[in-house]
């Protein structure tokens, strides 16, 4: 009886783990076009906003470092901010990408991603991968930078066409800081009333 | 070209490079925190920026985005596609000039029979035959790149009415192109001087131009905190890229993404030389 109990709870913890160690088995290509083409699938057209929303949520907080990310735009104002401030601003961001994203990817309908090469870097990975429009209008170009987290591969930036989003990102952070007196009360501020008040697309 | 019209490139560009080396000249160099912050945006003409910013806002939100969605609802894709085609087969000469003047030959050939080929074949360029069956897509180039890859520093950001954002270094490239195009020397030079073709065909390039960003731009300006800072670090950014296309094909360098709180964006005016760039924006009256 008891060795079936045992049994059991570990077929049980080994099955719970599988995906997991599954993942970290993989490589960071594979799992850039898993990712990427199950958000193409359900951000695209077809979704509600509010789904969307919801969607991008999940995806960005099971496949971005989400602290990491954080903690990078808000640059060297990290450090000024108080704990308090780092936990708030670090929940608004989330909800600010997923407004900022889904709106972006609402245009999206029957596209599909394509990983052409990925390199290792210090970090962890560089993904390149295309998205192919069906309107045959040249591919975009988006190379994905993932880290290595004790062998799960988490994005840490995504650069389209050559342009990073978190550079993008962190430089408007800064701009907004410094036009508020250096305070990063003054972005926390912004962001909610940003999040607050925008209806996403 | 006549007399009157080289005299007068030749003052803008010298008045332009005059403006580069002192803003080089001006730059700091010691790293206080407020220091570092103005390097970072190498904006110091900030607040006139944003003040030009501003006014090319509302011509486009009155003008261009009006007109751009007009021409995209009246024409076909395919029009559109080939009137695009066309006024880039009309940029191939000066392509070609920047691709050899880079150094790339490669490309420089590309440029060459893409041009021969839909000039030809392509109907004076209306269908890039040599993109779609040929494998020889369509790439930019410009003087700005080329000075960039020369090494020429690319100095503090600008915003141009109409024109949208630029830099020294790119808006020189962009007065020497207008006035160097073959195509508008032929038209304005003796015995036709029709000086309104390159205005005109500048204006279809830019409402072209701009009718293709409709929709991502009015979603980043609804969803950004500070929309001018968004399309500053974009425009550096999608200029860096091009110029860094030329010496490496795939994979980009990372944004040196490290958790420690220096700011990663280039400094150094070596690297700085290297960050510039064209975005299809705001008041896309470009190229």
């Amino acid at each position: 009886m008891i060795r079936r109990v045992v049994l059991t709870a570990f077929v049980l913890i080994v099955g719970a783990l599988a995906p997991a160690l599954l993942a970290a088995a993989a490589d960071p290509a594979a799992v850039i076009n898993n990712l990427g083409n199950r958000a193409l699938e359900v951000l695209g057209k077809n979704a509600t906003p509010a789904q969307r929303v919801a969607r991008f949520h999940q995806l960005f907080r099971e496949d971005f470092d989400v602290p990491g990310i954080a903690r990078f735009v808000l640059g060297r104002y990290w450090k000024t901010a108080t704990p308090e401030q780092q936990e708030e601003f670090t929940k608004l961001f989330e909800d600010y990408i997923a407004l900022v994203y889904s709106s972006q990817l609402s245009a999206y309908s029957g596209e599909t991603l394509r990983v052409t090469g990925s390199r290792a870097d210090p970090e962890g990975a560089i993904v390149a991968s295309e998205i192919i429009r069906p309107t045959g209008s040249p591919p975009v170009k988006v190379d994905w930078h993932l880290a290595d987290q004790n062998g799960i591969y988490k994005i840490r930036d995504v650069a389209v066409d050559g342009i990073s989003m978190a550079v993008t990102q962190r430089s408007e952070f800064a701009s907004v800081i410094q036009r508020n007196g250096g305070q990063v009360q003054g972005l926390i501020a912004m962001l909610r009333e940003k999040t607050a008040n925008t209806t996403p697309r | 070209m006549n007399l009157r019209a080289m005299r007068l490139v030749f003052t803008n560009l010298l008045l332009i490079f005059a403006a580069v080396l002192s803003a080089c000249a001006t730059q700091p160099n010691n790293l206080e925190p407020g220091a570092a912050a103005e390097e970072e945006f190498n904006d110091p003409l900030e607040d006139t920026n944003r003040a030009i910013f501003d006014f090319n806002q509302v011509v486009d939100r009155n003008v261009l985005v009006p007109v751009a969605k007009a021409y995209r609802t009246v024409l076909p894709d395919s029009v559109r596609d080939s009137l695009r085609d066309f006024l880039r087969n009309l940029r191939a000469p000066l392509i070609f000039a920047n691709d050899a003047l880079q150094g790339e030959f490669e490309r420089a050939g590309q440029t060459f029979a893409r041009f021969t080929l839909n000039s030809t074949i392509g109907l004076a360029g209306f269908v890039d035959v040599a993109g779609r069956w040929g494998e020889l897509p369509y790439h930019e180039d410009d003087l700005g790149l080329t000075f960039a890859v020369w090494g020429v520093p690319e100095g503090p950001y600008l915003v141009v009415p109409i024109l949208g954002p630029s830099t020294p270094r790119d808006l020189s490239g962009q007065v020497a192109e207008g006035f160097g195009d073959p195509f508008n020397r032929l038209v304005t030079g003796n015995p036709y001087t029709l000086y309104w073709i390159p205005f005109v065909r500048g204006g279809v390039a830019g409402i072209d131009q701009r009718s293709r960003y409709i929709e991502t731009l009015a979603d980043i300006e609804r969803t950004s905190l500070d929309y001018y800072a968004t399309i500053r670090s974009l425009y550096r950014q999608r200029r860096a890229a091009l110029i860094r296309h030329e010496k490496e094909q795939n994979l980009p360098p990372p944004a040196s993404f490290s958790l420690n709180d220096t700011p990663a964006l280039p400094t150094s005016p070596a690297r700085q030389a290297a960050m510039v760039v064209e975005v299809p924006t705001v008041s896309g009256v470009s190229r």
